[in-house]
């Protein structure tokens, strides 16, 4: 018993904020424009990146070696250049929209300037990096973020139409536009690239070897296994308040009205406190990405477990990254916009860096006994597919659509 | 993998991390010298001037404008394949990175770092 | 085709583009049936959201800055709305009155919230405001059901 317990934190730090901005934006609007209908998107790109994530977790632990290292062993200087520079736009994007979350919901409970909070979360991020161990941090994260879980609890309160939740996992194609696009949205923001790349060095910063490879199964699968629960109740809430009302949510704030309905101001601040954790989460965890890919694909030291004075480069391009997304997310563009192009941005860019680490994953001379098996081939392979699909359709529908406007 | 038998250029060495004796991260294998006939590798090469070669035509012209030439010494270095110590899931030094002129946008020693708050 | 061609070739090309761009583009400005529908549903649906949030005024259950915060984003969304609405010149000659009726709901909706946004710890005016959005939304939904009997 005492072992479960002790994976099941394991787990849940390894995750470290289950959903971030994007989740909580794509999978509310879902739900309000779709009702259940979108749920069966939500659950293929929750297995996307888990097996994303469970390749690059085994690639780091036996062979030592994190994502953007196998993209430029495999894609080369000019290929891997070209993953470098798509994927570092998407993951600034993807800061500026998660500082810009953390605002808004600060700015929701304290009701104080939106543009003094992003620097005020900034600068709290910084304190808690610089302060705290990486395990530490993901321990605060992850366990603040479960916090979430109020908004399963909200789903059983509110008894929804069970077969009509259930006939939701059924995949159907709408033949509209904007429904298609969501389709591509809700699986892009559950398969955020960034995320994985941070779980890839987050194993070498780990110091991980062969003997973690159970560990790693078990945190792609149920760590990012609760990630999907959460975002599937989402849809479900949305679904069940929103849709009938035909309230279409833009706000940030709107993700918490359900549970406000539900279990009062109580169910209110622990929507918004989970909704805190789980974007300040993931704004550590784009940040750094950042910083990973491009200190590994330079040649750069890297890691937290470096310390400053060993890997200053590498640590200064995380404060950079910073900074710009501040400047971003200060910008006055509102951050749910923002997020909208990160996803969607995020999708594009997929196939650069999933492939290489398809491939590596399952070449013995890298791998030798641990390298993919049948079915770890055959899933890696399917999504590929799925994900080459996916990134072409993403830019036409996000211009048909109006960027979701309908 | 041993040095000394076949090992696949392009697809193992070529791009690899490379590492100190003592463990840090000097840098990747950006290109590779190969001299006689038939061709034995005689040195791994290392630096930011190197990266245009590396890049097809407009793109090489322009990283060739951001990194300017190839300064031996400087901005491109020579690692001498007898310092090579093995191969494996990076390239070992049998030298410590200040003696082989590595690792020097980390060094602590250099201005810019020094500059940092925390250093 | 010799080298000059191919390059009058190509700036008649883009010459077309612009052309079809400008055509695109001047259609921003007026507003079609298809487009007043959806403002006037955008209105229906911010009203409902301003009762969800009322609603929890009114109960004493939400958090006074949560409530104040997401009124003035409410509102100010409605505001934009009614701009829109008013600016717009309109494409189809019998819809003048569903325009000059949606631009009064924007109105009428955005100084609900502002009103919630004053007062956001008060229940009798969390009530109010609540019961009067809900007559709002309705006004918008009654719109949006004459434009779909205009509708061909």
């Amino acid at each position: 018993m005492k072992t479960i317990f002790k994976i099941a934190l394991g787990i849940i730090a390894a995750i470290g904020g289950f959903l971030d901005i994007g989740d909580l934006v794509f999978n509310t609007q879902a739900g309000a424009l779709f009702r259940y209908d979108l749920l069966w998107a939500v659950v293929l790109g929750t297995i996307g990146i888990a097996v994303y994530a469970e390749m690059s977790g085994r690639v780091a632990a036996v062979s030592g070696r994190p994502v953007f290292d196998v993209i430029r062993m495999r894609l080369g200087f000019g290929f891997g250049l070209l993953a470098l520079i798509a994927s570092t736009l998407v993951n600034l994007l993807t800061v500026a929209a998660e500082l810009g979350g953390i605002a808004i919901v600060l700015e929701l409970l304290f009701d104080a300037p939106y543009s003094m909070f992003v620097i005020t979360g900034a600068i709290a991020l910084v304190l808690i990096v610089a302060l705290l161990p990486f395990g530490g941090i993901e321990r605060l994260f992850g366990y603040g973020g479960l916090v979430l879980f109020v908004v399963v609890a909200t789903v059983f309160h509110q008894n929804p139409d069970w077969g009509a939740v259930a006939h939701g996992f059924v995949p159907s194609l709408d033949s509209s536009t904007l429904y298609l696009y969501f389709v591509v949205g809700v699986f892009a923001a559950a398969l955020m690239p960034y995320e994985v790349h941070f779980y890839s060095s987050g194993a070498i910063e780990e110091g991980w070897t062969e003997e973690n490879l159970k560990e790693n199964r078990l945190n792609a699968l149920l760590g990012y296994g609760i990630g999907g629960v959460l975002s599937v109740a989402l849809v479900i809430i949305s679904g069940y308040l929103f849709h009938p009302l035909g309230v279409e949510p833009s706000d940030l704030g709107t993700v918490a009205l359900p549970m406000q309905g539900a279990f009062g101001e109580t169910g209110l601040l622990l929507a918004l406190g989970g909704i805190l954790f789980c974007v300040g989460g993931a704004a550590i965890d784009s940040s750094f990405a950042a910083s990973y890919n491009l200190a590994q694909f330079l040649g750069w030291e890297w890691g937290r477990y470096q310390g400053p004075r060993k890997a200053p480069r590498f640590t200064a391009s995380w404060l950079v990254f910073l900074l710009l997304g501040i400047a971003i997310a200060q910008s006055g563009i509102n951050p749910v916009e923002i997020t909208e192009y990160s996803v969607v941005f995020s999708v594009v860019a997929l196939p650069l860096t999933y492939l290489p680490v398809l491939l590596i994953a399952g070449d013995r001379s890298f791998m030798s006994e641990h390298a993919n098996g049948r079915i770890a081939s055959a899933l890696g392979w399917i999504y590929f597919a799925v994900i080459v699909v996916l990134s072409l359709a993403a830019i036409p529908l996000l211009l048909a659509t109006n960027g979701g406007g309908g | 993998m041993r040095r000394e038998g076949e090992i696949y250029v392009v697809h193992r060495l070529l791009d690899e991390q490379i590492c100190d004796s003592e463990g840090r991260r000097v840098g990747r294998v950006d290109d590779i010298e190969l001299r006689g006939n038939p061709p034995r590798i005689t040195a791994l090469l290392v630096g930011e001037g190197l990266y245009p070669r590396r890049l097809p035509g407009w793109a090489a012209r322009l990283a060739r404008r951001i990194s300017g030439p190839e300064t031996w010494g400087s901005n491109a270095l020579r690692i001498p394949w007898e310092d090579v110590d093995d191969l494996s899931s990076t390239v070992k030094l049998r030298k410590k990175a200040e003696d082989l002129g590595l690792g020097e946008g980390d060094d602590p020693q250099r201005w810019i770092v020094r500059r940092l708050p925390w250093n | 085709m010799t080298g000059t061609g191919r390059k009058r070739a190509g700036c008649s090309a883009l010459g077309l583009f612009l052309a079809i761009a400008a055509l695109l583009f001047s259609g921003c400005g007026d507003l079609s049936n298809d487009e007043l529908n959806r403002g006037v549903e955008s209105l229906s649906a911010l009203a409902a959201q301003g009762q969800l949030v009322a609603n929890g005024v009114a109960r004493d259950a939400t958090k006074t800055t949560y409530a104040r915060v997401m009124a003035r984003t409410l509102g100010g969304e409605a505001e934009h709305e009614a701009e829109k609405l008013a600016d717009a010149t309109i494409e189809e000659p019998g819809t003048e009155d569903q325009r000059h009726a949606a631009v009064a709901v924007a109105g009428e909706i955005s100084g609900l919230l502002s009103e919630l946004q004053t007062f956001p710890g008060d229940e009798r005016h969390g009530e109010l405001i609540e019961k009067h959005l809900e007559e709002a939304g309705e006004k918008a939904d009654a719109i949006v059901a004459q434009l779909s009997g205009d509708a061909p």
